[in-house]
Parts: structure tokens; C-alpha cells; sequence
């Protein structure tokens, strides 16, 4: 099913208007430092010391930046975005902080109102500059501490900021509650879908997001066909449902734990053994891997994302898909959060396998695939657009220099960074997800209109 | 007390232990921060990350190496020539056997010397005007970094030097040099010698649970 272009329109526009959703912070001026200084602290550990010694002013990491590459700016520099960290570490956390406190200079306010743009509208934490480096220093997961102090110091950008604070107050994302969940999920029943919505005991729980329920609505019709398909024992959720998680896109511990927790607080109600996340890259890492952390404790259900649940199943045999056929000529995107910093990188490849598409893989793939442009909140800042066309435009050249017709992908920021691209260039490729094409394409599929 | 004296005996003993026990200091000060407890179930295992990223970061990746060749083969050559150097130039050898261990191990003969030390000159010097021309480091670097480059360019120079001519004094000011650079160590980048096996272990590890090769 296409997107409805006058649907994706209206989503940028929702987009654009949300500045003017945002609330002022509740930070006084004064406090912010102080309230930054508490986050550095609480999160610098040894590995992170270790990082912040080691660097050499090599420059490598920025040989890797998509933002560097296409705008030769040295302040996007990767390492540079880290400055703020590094001062904090040196003078009050560093071995040797008595002797850098003779040169180095306190942090002030005015220093982090200029790291603002380093770390939120000018990096997806995409992780590439860290495969750079030679010293191995993982340049993302500091800029996301970074972000976690300004965050907490009341300095996240303002379209990032209405999200945070409507998830953290609500539990909605752009007004997407229990209610809009019922309406698509009614709408897939008036179609003929056998839809499972809060059932009191389940094996697997699904989760979707807004942008599947707005706009790829496809992606959770799929999802519903594929799970229908398997006959397991599943359900979506009214009191968890919402994977996207924007206090972990906004540096904001307070959302993430709480977006976090509703999500495992449930499966632990229904006695889930897997929770499934939806075609949203960061939900991921937010469950997979953060989810635990977050918690306290190990979970006791597997976190799987959808595309890797699709590899698996496959792989088992469970799901039987129809073969498209080699004259369907794809590459697949692999979603960051999902493959660089999740390790997803060989379900989805087989997935595209038991199609038995042309799959023609870009320049750099896999663990060295570029970013969209879109990732950790970048697709709703309002300052970030010339970074994300930037992006896309390097994703373009890479799309370009294969046979493929049609990019693959398996999250719904990376589609509509890719779909806004596409459109700002009257580029002709196809943008597809992962989930539809399984979904379109089940070996006798269950009963549908 | 010469100058002589001064630098072969009170300022050598000071400068090794400024050394020794900065860098000790700073190494066991980074790693005994403690770390935050990871509860996610590995997909993989991190040790074995670990050790793999330590040796993959000898080899830069395919995708990048058309932009950072340059640097790699410069940092290679600066690298493995100081090492060469520091460890088998036949004076050093004597050194560590007389002052430091106690014994000594083969030199590598002058010629070697030679092509090894012109080969770590022209690595240092392009890595120094690298980090003068490209944008990029210009806007990264600090004053240290500067400072630790002109400390070794002098050091080998003046060792170069005083093999080649034999001549006392330059042989004194060569010491002196080193000196300097052993007491600049432990404050400056260059205890990168020591952190990168940690460094890069620590992301190979992250990585590696969640399965990927970095």
C-alpha cells in the first residue's frame, strides 16, 4: 500500500508546528550548569574516563561523519561535539584535575547553550565515527550523555522538547493514545483482520508506534498479517503500545525510564515471553538494550525488533513467504539503532533472501551504512533540516551507485527521512519497508479482504 | 655537579619517576571508576569483542581508507620506527642493559638505524603537517599536542645527532630531552601508549555483546 502523500504532508506539518507546542523549561537560569555537572558525574565510569583519556586529536572520526563529509565543517568534527564533556571530566572527575584546573577553564551556561547544536541538531548518534577511531573511543554513546545534561539542564530543542514533554505528561506521542490505536486497529478489523487488543494473557507483545498508526499504517497491517500467519498467541496493548521512546531521543531519563518501564510492567502482566518492537529505529535500544537497565534487573521476556523476529521465524521455517522474483532490484538500508549499535544485521538479509529479491548492497553497509540523516530526534527539530538533506543526499549517491530500485527498511524515521528526501528531489526510488514486504508477500496467507 | 652529571644522575632518577608514577596514577585513577552495571542479555560475548576490536584497530575499514590513508600510513611509519628505535638502537640497548635491567638484547645494525629513523622522521613530520594544514585538527588540537610532536622531533633529532657524530655534549642534550619528554608524558595524550588496549577493549566489549564487530 502506498503512503497517502497528503497524510505525509500533514505530518510534516504537524512537524513544523511543534516549536510552538513547547513549553518553557522548567530549569531557572542559574541552575543549569549545576544540574548538567549532576548528570556528568552520575554517568562518567571508567569506561568513558578511559575514552576521554585516550583521544590523539587525530581528526579520523570526522573521515567518518556523514555531516562532515558533506559539509567539510571542521566544528561538526565528532570529538569536537564532546568538548563539554571533556572539560567537565578534566577538572573535576580526571586523575589529574588538579593540575588541568590550572588551564582549564569552569563550564559555564553560556557553553551550554553552544553545545546545543553539536549534540542534538547536528548528530543522530549514528556511531559511525566511532569505527573510525583508533583509539575504539565511542564518540555516540558521549554525545548522548551530553545530551542527558543539557537535557536535565532544560536545553533540548524545542520540536524534540514538545514530544519529550507530551510523552513524559501524557503518554502520548503527537496524540496518538489508546483511543487513535483503536480507531487503526478498527479500521483493520473493519477490513477483515482478526486484531487482538488487550487480551489479559499473552505470549507475545506487540508494540507499534505513532508513526505506524498515522502515517505506514501499512507496517502495522503487515505486522498484524505476519503474527495471524504464525497463529501465535499475541496482542497489541491500550496501556502499552507506543515504542518510540523520546526521553531516550531527548536525553531525558526521567521519559525514557517511564516509556520504558509501562512497556515491561505490562509484559510482566500478561506473562509475555517476547516483546516485539515495531519498525522504529530507536525503540530498540530502548527496549533491547536499555529496557533491563532501566529496570533494575535482567528482564524476563526477550526483546526482539520486528525485522529480527522476520529473519528468525524465517530462518525456522515458521514463516513462508512468496518469492517476488530477482527482477525486483532492492538494497536495504539498515536502520543504525537497529544494526551498528544492535547487532541486527543478518535477519533482515534473510529475510530479502526467502523473497528472492536482487539485493544489491550500498558502498557502505551494514555496520558502516550512513545514517538517514533522521536518526535520534533529528526528524522533528526545526533546526536540523539542513543536516538532514545533507544526509540524505549522501544516502542518495550510495542508493545510486547500486542497481536497486527500491530501498529497503525496517524504521519508520528512516522512511520518513528517505520519503522527505525523495521528495525535496523528485528522486524516483521506491522507499519500502521490511515488515510490508513479508506482509504483502505470506505463502497462503490468513484470511484477509 | 656538571651539567653532565646533573642530567645523567638527580634529573634522570626524577624524570623516571615523574613517569612512572603519573602515568600509574592516571591509568589506575581512569579504570577504578567503577562501571555501570549492564543487565540487557549479551547477544554475544563481550571479551571476545574485546580482544577482537584490539587487534581490528590495526587495520583501518575499506570504507574509510581512500580519506584517512594519509595519516594511517604516515601514523604507521612514526609509530613503528619510534619503537624500533626506542627498543634496538644499539645505544639504548646499552642504556636499558647499564641503568635500567641489567640486560640487554641484539641491536639492530646502523644501517637499520638509519633507514629506521629517516622512515620515522618522514612519519612524524607529515603527522605534523597534517595537524598544522587539515582543518579539522587545527580545530581539535591543544597546545599539548603541539608540544608533545616538538618534544619528540627534537628527541629523535638530537639522538640522530649523537650517534652520528659521537660528540658528547649532543649525546648530554639528547638525555636532557628525553628527560623533558618522560616528565611531559604522563600530563599530556601521549598516555595514549598505555590506554588504547583499554580504550579500544572497552568499545569492543560494549559492542560485542550486542553482536557487533567493531
Amino acid at each position: 500500500m502506498a503512503v497517502d502523500m497528503n497524510v505525509f504532508r500533514g505530518f510534516g506539518e504537524q512537524i513544523r508546528n511543534l516549536p510552538n507546542r513547547a513549553r518553557p523549561t522548567d530549569c531557572p537560569d542559574g541552575e543549569r550548569v549545576a544540574r548538567a555537572k549532576a548528570v556528568f558525574a552520575a554517568k562518567l565510569d571508567a569506561t568513558k574516563a578511559t575514552h576521554l583519556e585516550s583521544c590523539i586529536h587525530c581528526g579520523l572520526c570526522a573521515e567518518a561523519c556523514q555531516f562532515y563529509l558533506q559539509t567539510e565543517d571542521p566544528e561538526l568534527t565528532p570529538i569536537h561535539k564532546l568538548d563539554l564533556l571533556k572539560r567537565y571530566y578534566r577538572r573535576e572527575k580526571a586523575p589529574l584535575r588538579f593540575f588541568h584546573r590550572l588551564f582549564e577553564a569552569d563550564i559555564t551556561e553560556a557553553d551550554l547553550e553552544a553545545t546545543q547544536y553539536l549534540v542534538y541538531e547536528s548528530c543522530t548518534e549514528c556511531g559511525r565515527c566511532g569505527l573510525a577511531c583508533p583509539m575504539g573511543i565511542d564518540i555516540a554513546s558521549m554525545v548522548n550523555v551530553t545530551r542527558q545534561g543539557l537535557a536535565e539542564a532544560g536545553l533540548i530543542p524545542a520540536g524534540l522538547r514538545a514530544v519529550e514533554q507530551e510523552q513524559g505528561e501524557h503518554g502520548t506521542v503527537f496524540g496518538v493514545g489508546p483511543e487513535q490505536l483503536c480507531t487503526a486497529v478498527e479500521e483493520l478489523r473493519a477490513r477483515g483482520y482478526e486484531v487482538p487488543v488487550d487480551k489479559e494473557r499473552a505470549d507475545i507483545l506487540v508494540l507499534t508506534s505513532t508513526i505506524d498508526v498515522l502515517l505506514f499504517n501499512d507496517a502495522l497491517e503487515a505486522t498484524v498479517k505476519v503474527m495471524n500467519h504464525l497463529g501465535v498467541d499475541w496482542t497489541l496493548h491500550t496501556c502499552a503500545f507506543e515504542g518510540a521512546n523520546f526521553g531516550l531521543l531527548s536525553g531525558y531519563e526521567k521519559v525514557q525510564k517511564s516509556a520504558s518501564e509501562r512497556i515491561t510492567h505490562q509484559a510482566i502482566a500478561l506473562g509475555a515471553k517476547l516483546v516485539i518492537v515495531p519498525e522504529c529505529g530507536h525503540a530498540y535500544p530502548a527496549m533491547r538494550w536499555e529496557g533491563a537497565n532501566e529496570h533494575g534487573g535482567p528482564l524476563p521476556f526477550e526483546v526482539m525488533a520486528i525485522s529480527e523476529f522476520l529473519g528468525r521465524e524465517i530462518q525456522a521455517g515458521r514463516l513462508k513467504v512468496e518469492p517476488i522474483g530477482r527482477d525486483k532490484h532492492v538494497t536495504y538500508h539498515d536502520p543504525c539503532k537497529v544494526g551498528r549499535h544492535g547487532g541486527v544485521f543478518a535477519e533482515p538479509r534473510a529475510v530479502l533472501a526467502a523473497l528472492d529479491v536482487d539485493l544489491d548492497e550500498m558502498p557502505s553497509n551494514r555496520a558502516t551504512n550512513f545514517c538517514c540523516g533522521g536518526g535520534a530526534g533529528l526528524f522533528v527539530m526545526e533546526g536540523a533540516e539542513p543536516m538532514r538533506n545533507a544526509a540524505f543526499d549522501l544516502k542518495r549517491e550510495q542508493v545510486e551507485a547500486t542497481r536497486a530500485q527500491t530501498v529497503v527498511t525496517a524504521c519508520g524515521s528512516c522512511r520518513v527521512n528517505l520519503l522527505a528526501g525523495a521528495v525535496r528531489t523528485d528522486w524516483d526510488r521506491g522507499i519500502e519497508s521490511l515488515v510490508e514486504l513479508v506482509g504483502n508477500n505470506l505463502k497462503n496467507p490468513s484470511p484477509s479482504p | 655537579m656538571s651539567f653532565a652529571e646533573f642530567v645523567d644522575g638527580p634529573f634522570w632518577y626524577f624524570s623516571a619517576i615523574v613517569f612512572a608514577v603519573g602515568s600509574l596514577w592516571r591509568l589506575i585513577g581512569m579504570l577504578t571508576m567503577g562501571r555501570h552495571s549492564d543487565y540487557s542479555v549479551p547477544r554475544a560475548s563481550g571479551t571476545s569483542g574485546a580482544v577482537a576490536t584490539n587487534i581490528r584497530r590495526f587495520f583501518p575499514r575499506r570504507e574509510f581508507w581512500s580519506r584517512i590513508k594519509l595519516q594511517v600510513v604516515a601514523g604507521y611509519l612514526f609509530h613503528v620506527g619510534l619503537f624500533a628505535l626506542l627498543f634496538f638502537a644499539a645505544p639504548h640497548v646499552e642504556f636499558y642493559r647499564e641503568k635500567v635491567l641489567g640486560f640487554g638484547w641484539p641491536a639492530m645494525p646502523e644501517w637499520a638505524f638509519v633507514v629506521t629513523s629517516e622512515l620515522a622522521f618522514f612519519g612524524l613530520l607529515l603527522l605534523i603537517l597534517h595537524r598544522l594544514i587539515s582543518p579539522v585538527t587545527r580545530r581539535i588540537s591543544a597546545r599539548g599536542d603541539y608540544i608533545g610532536s616538538i618534544l619528540i622531533f627534537v628527541v629523535m633529532l638530537t639522538g640522530c645527532l649523537a650517534l652520528a657524530r659521537s660528540y658528547e655534549p649532543l649525546r648530554v642534550l639528547h638525555f636532557f630531552l628525553a628527560e623533558l619528554l618522560l616528565i611531559y608524558f604522563p600530563f599530556s595524550t601521549l598516555i595514549h601508549t598505555f590506554t588504547f588496549p583499554f580504550s579500544r577493549g572497552f568499545s569492543g566489549a560494549h559492542y560485542g555483546r550486542r553482536g557487533v564487530s567493531v
